[in-house]
């Protein structure tokens, strides 16, 4: 069965990156160019991972996820930051806001498909 | 007379010991051959367990050597992607803002930098900048054919990059890791510098150098066709 996964980018050459990498595994997309869309995406698609990047325009992704956790609706879903930041502040602060996990850009296609794998079968182990 | 009684006694005794005597040594014959049996079987399974041995390593090199080729085949598709994507970027507009958002993107989000300036050829000795992102812009509002590396790069239209090069870049180029000339044949379109890497990336890999190439040649066209038209004759 297919797990749907939410981009969230305001860059188009990495929207359509990300989705050459996950057309290789058995991902549906769905696809949104902001926080606050993503946000709405998020709460109507109900995906089963977000790949969320830090530096958007309207809201950026650290205010998004923290957004995301707060709301029961969207509490549950796992949250992979995409940064292009890798100092230890910036992924601190995922963290703090809520992320599951982070990669970093240029995003390595192996590394991506490794935790989006982990993490959806870590969800399925503990799901009821 | 007593002698003449007991003598098929002794006889008797004598034949039964002869007889164990013998099953003794008939035992130990066959004692013998078991041993050279179970020696023979030994070394028939210590030759076999060997066999496996060898088979079992020859099968983990086998698997090791296939993981290898996978990640080679993972990376080369990852690099492919790369290059795809970048060059429907570069092609899928006609706008020129568009295309030198492009650029930029490319260069932060495949190549790994977010210190870039892009300059677009004023005659033949001068570039004029179109585009940058994360350095002072006025700084590289323009540079001439007899500036630093840039410049060197913009007389000879040659490309500079970090360690393979035996100028090093001083002054406020130092921190310059690569500078593309964008040549539309012999014609220079315009040059691409980047600086500072993201702290992640421990350098160049080889995918960027392709990015590179592709970036020489699709960036220029790209460029060339968005130009601004040139003001018509007569016109006010």
């Amino acid at each position: 069965m297919k797990k749907k996964v939410l981009l969230v980018d305001d860059s188009n050459t990495v929207l359509l990156m990300e989705k050459m990498i996950l057309a290789k595994g058995p991902f549906e997309i769905i696809v949104a160019h902001d926080g606050i869309e993503g946000i709405e995406k998020a709460k109507s698609e109900q995906p089963d991972v977000i790949l969320l990047d830090v530096v958007m325009p309207r809201l950026d992704g650290l205010s998004a996820c923290a957004v995301l956790r707060s709301d029961a609706a969207t509490a549950h879903i796992p949250i992979v930051m995409v940064t292009t930041r890798a100092e230890e502040a910036n992924i601190e602060t995922a963290f703090r806001n809520g992320c599951t996990d982070y990669v970093t850009k240029p995003i390595n296609a192996v590394e991506l498909l490794a935790k989006l794998i982990n993490i959806l079968e870590a969800n399925a182990a503990v799901a009821p | 007379m007593k002698n003449e009684t007991q003598r098929p006694f002794i006889e008797k005794v004598a034949q039964d010991t002869r007889d164990y005597v013998q099953s003794l040594l008939d035992e130990v014959q066959r004692l013998s051959r078991s041993v050279a049996e179970l020696e023979v079987e030994i070394q028939t399974r210590d030759e076999r367990e060997l066999r496996l041995s060898e088979r079992m390593a020859a099968v983990e090199a086998e698997s090791r050597n296939f993981a290898m080729r996978y990640a080679e085949v993972e990376q080369q598709n990852s690099n492919l992607a790369n290059l795809y994507v970048a060059s429907y970027q570069l092609h899928g507009t006609r706008d020129r803002d568009r295309v030198i958002a492009a650029i930029q993107e490319i260069i932060i989000n495949l190549i790994g930098s977010e210190q870039l300036v892009i300059w677009e050829a004023n005659g033949d000795d001068e570039l004029r900048q179109v585009g940058s992102f994360g350095v002072d812009a006025d700084e590289w509002a323009s540079v001439r054919a007899d500036d630093g590396v840039i410049g060197l790069c913009l007389a000879n239209r040659t490309r500079f990059i970090v360690h393979q090069s035996l100028v090093l870049p001083s002054g406020h180029e130092k921190k310059l890791t690569a500078c593309i000339p964008l040549l539309l044949d012999e014609h220079l379109a315009g040059m691409i510098a980047i600086f500072e890497l993201l702290p992640q990336k421990d350098g160049l890999a080889a995918v960027d150098h392709e990015l590179f190439d592709l970036l020489a040649s699709h960036a220029a066209s790209a460029l060339y066709c968005t130009r601004p038209a040139p003001p018509r004759e007569g016109a006010e």
